[in-house]
């Protein structure tokens, strides 16, 4: 007589997650799924900016693998300050880019455990397998993110149980270690193989990528923008206007203190406007139609023409002489410059990030 | 949208304009637990990944959804609260 029991699944959304839960749920287990809201999402970014390029909008594919198999679902949106201090400071230290995926988990798991305790759960469950990812998917890494977390042995991989020690709703009965898999490593073929018995016929390619911590070109502004905060003298921290601005429009670096962004479409440039003042001047043709952008750090009249000429390649200006640029500080002081467009390609190329 | 039947009048109006993928469904999921069986929520957005999001989190959650569709520049989505079946019925019902 097997035990009723009550289980947290944390879900992306992709093959994994999704066949882990159609697995428990098989079991008679009841699920409610999780999904975690950190402020680095792609899917919400390209929403922002209307769609996709091919103008498809993206969805929301924990809510997609939720919907499909009728599980109720919760998303904790843990997007504060806290999580930005980790992803500043990870313990376990960043993967290939900004991405520091094992604390990560253990912030995310923390958050589960309080929602198993919350909702009288027996366990939590995830998608993760052993060996697929080269970090936080190692067996010791596995282990690492159960204990730190405080739920030894109630954090269940179905996908891969069989290889991994016995849990304790195992060992309880809730759960029927046969029917859980022995899946490790890169390869999908076997995932594949099984959603096709369990009948499911949709996922997202590739599994569960909506995080910008794990994207080179974003990663790359991220360390750039603790690099300028070092060399101004600030505490080496971001925000979350921060966290909008490195996804909005192309960013040249033009001293070590100083940093331009430029609008690369109509609601690129409404986003920027929306960050002017406070802390950024904000910069646009006035002579010529073009694009909006943003000046952070205080510039010397050098690099507020560097600034002004790169902008002015941008704009419909472009191949004329000259070209005004309106320069708002954000102290409301406004000042009309008159410069050539940059016309050396290689030189701007040198200095985007 | 030529609607012949009216949509029922919602007991409470969320606007969410401004705030994108998922907390659009964030705070749904907060204003539908106020709400009594049977109640209609009416929740405007300007996100139009809306359209998606809302049939889905419906169904997932067992809530009954009415309409999605764009009313200007905003999207204006209707659902009805359900009671969710007793624990572990849905569940069972699914597995082989």
């Amino acid at each position: 007589m097997k035990k009723q029991g009550k289980a947290i699944a944390m879900i992306s959304g992709g093959l994994d997650s999704t066949l882990a839960l159609a697995m428990v749920r098989a079991q008679g287990v009841e699920v409610k799924a999780i999904n975690f809201y950190t402020g680095f999402c792609i899917t919400e970014t390209q929403r922002r900016k209307g769609g996709r390029q091919d103008g498809t909008m993206p969805q929301n594919e924990a809510l997609r693998a939720a919907a499909d198999l009728e599980i109720e679902i919760e998303y904790i949106d843990i997007s504060g300050q806290q999580y930005l201090d980790m992803v500043l400071n990870p313990k376990y230290g960043y993967g290939a880019n900004a991405n520091p995926c094992v604390d990560c988990r253990i912030f995310m798991m923390k958050k589960a455990k309080e929602v198993m305790e919350r909702e009288g759960a027996d366990f939590i469950f995830t998608g993760e397998v052993l060996g697929q990812r080269p970090k936080s998917q190692r067996r010791d890494t596995l282990w690492a993110i159960e204990k730190e977390s405080g739920l030894k042995g109630r954090l269940v991989r179905p996908l891969s149980a069989k290889l991994l020690p016995p849990s304790i709703p195992e060992q309880e009965g809730i759960l029927d270690r046969a029917r859980l898999g022995d899946i490790s490593g890169r390869g999908r073929t076997r995932q594949i193989a099984m959603a096709g018995e369990l009948g499911l016929a949709d996922w997202p390619q590739p599994a569960g990528g909506c995080c910008f911590l794990t994207d080179e070109s974003f990663s790359r502004k991220f360390f750039d923008i603790l690099g300028q905060r070092e060399a101004a003298g600030e505490p080496r921290t971001i925000d979350r206007d921060d966290v909008v601005l490195m996804t909005t429009g192309r960013h040249f670096r033009i001293s070590p203190t100083v940093k331009l962004i430029v609008g690369r479409t109509e609601v690129e440039n409404g986003t920027l406007e929306t960050y002017a003042g406070a802390t950024r001047a904000r910069l646009a043709a006035r002579s010529h139609t073009g694009p909006v952008a943003l000046v952070e750090g205080v510039a010397t009249w050098e690099e507020r023409l560097l600034a002004a000429r790169i902008l002015a390649r941008y704009g419909k200006g472009k191949d004329q002489p000259t070209v005004e640029i309106e320069w708002r500080d954000p102290d409301g002081g406004v000042e009309t410059l008159v410069v050539e467009p940059e016309r050396d390609e290689a030189r701007v190329e040198q200095l985007r990030i | 949208m030529a609607a012949t039947t009216p949509l029922p009048e919602p007991v409470q109006v969320l606007d969410t304009s401004g705030l994108l993928c998922p907390i659009p469904i964030v705070r749904t999921a907060a204003a539908v637990k106020g709400l009594a069986d049977g109640d209609v929520l009416l929740v405007i957005a300007t996100d139009a990944g809306i359209a998606t999001d809302m049939p889905m989190w419906c169904k997932a959650m067992r809530h009954e959804h009415l309409a999605t569709f764009k009313d200007g520049a905003r999207w204006k989505s209707y659902l009805r609260k359900r009671p969710r079946p007793p624990r572990g019925l849905a569940e069972q019902k699914g597995s082989a």
